[in-house]
């Protein structure tokens, strides 16, 4: 972030120079770490996906909840980590110009939402202490889950478009 | 030369103008594909870490192959139709396109990869079924999987850069 925003200052103040930030120079950076930015979502995806079916009640009903939480919790962290250091690469790339597009506004308001509502209503839902209990509440949850994360990759995949 | 011929008369077909004029269909379906390549992906991923001892060792990989051999092949079949509909916008670009025919082949080498394994050591799958680390054979075909599929999201985005 801080690196783009110098690199920009870097660019009007030498309008003829190269960029610097290499995103921004050579082409074929950014579909590399787009590349790697689907491969993180994918490893979301996949987490989420398993998860939230556990919560709906529809898959591995055997499993306790918690136990499958805690299992899957590292790889969670590996996508949101993954995410977190190549979606902020690829904005530097052109931060103006994003901030603009209405599509890459709202996929930030629904990360953001996703994340809160993962570590807190998730994390309560998978709480060992609640193993025991019928799914109740935790149905909806695992649904709102899934269509907050859903729309992550909905908004984001519109940014091309616009 | 027959395949193209066939892509100039797919070219001309009003499936294909269609595609290819209007401003909807194209986006939509990239986000299609995209989408069913995270979803298909992310169940075959987890697969391959649960198989390498790597995730969710609490589940038996029989469980987890099973209960999301649905969604797998459901998402399968929306990324091949949304592939080939991708294809059939623009056929004449696409044959000349080195990386579309590449990917292809990959995803031939992962096909065959996957049948080596159903047809291979998944068969004595019962032996290890709960195991915390799957026999070497099937570590090493989960190991190859992870990198196809890995490499086929490279490929897949270079598609839109050659």
């Amino acid at each position: 972030m801080t690196l783009a925003i110098l690199a920009s200052i870097f660019q009007q103040a030498h309008p003829e120079a190269l960029p610097v930030n290499p995103i921004a120079r050579w082409e074929w950076v950014f579909p590399v770490i787009e590349s790697l930015h689907i491969c993180g979502f994918t490893l979301l995806v996949g987490t989420i996906v398993i998860l939230d079916l556990r919560l709906l009640g529809l898959r591995l009903r055997e499993q306790p909840v918690s136990q499958l939480a805690r299992a899957l919790s590292p790889w969670i962290w590996a996508g949101i980590i993954a995410q977190l250091v190549t979606g902020p690469y690829l904005f530097s790339g052109d931060p103006f110009e994003y901030v603009q597009i209405p599509a890459f506004r709202v996929k930030m308001l629904l990360f953001l939402l996703a994340l809160i509502f993962h570590f807190t209503v998730i994390r309560a839902a998978t709480a060992p202490s609640r193993d025991a209990a019928p799914l109740g509440w935790r149905r909806p949850a695992a649904a709102v889950s899934l269509c907050l994360w859903v729309g992550v990759m909905l908004a984001g995949l519109w940014i091309g478009n616009l | 030369m027959e395949l193209l011929k066939f892509c100039q008369w797919l070219n001309g077909t009003p499936l294909s103008v269609w595609l290819r004029e209007s401003p909807y269909p194209f986006p939509i379906l990239i986000i299609i594909h995209v989408v069913s390549i995270a979803l298909f992906g992310g169940i075959v991923v987890m697969g391959n870490l649960r198989v390498l001892g790597w995730a969710m060792r609490g589940v038996a990989v029989t469980r987890l192959i099973g209960q999301f051999r649905a969604w797998k092949w459901v998402a399968f079949a929306i990324l091949l139709i949304s592939g080939l509909l991708i294809a059939a916008s623009d056929p004449m670009e696409y044959y000349d396109n080195i990386m579309w025919w590449i990917s292809l082949g990959v995803l031939a080498v992962a096909g065959v990869n996957a049948a080596v394994f159903r047809y291979g050591v998944y068969r004595s799958v019962a032996a290890w079924d709960r195991e915390l680390v799957a026999p070497p054979a099937a570590r090493r075909w989960a190991g190859i999987s992870l990198a196809i599929w890995i490499g086929l999201i490279f490929i897949g985005r270079a598609i839109a850069f050659f």
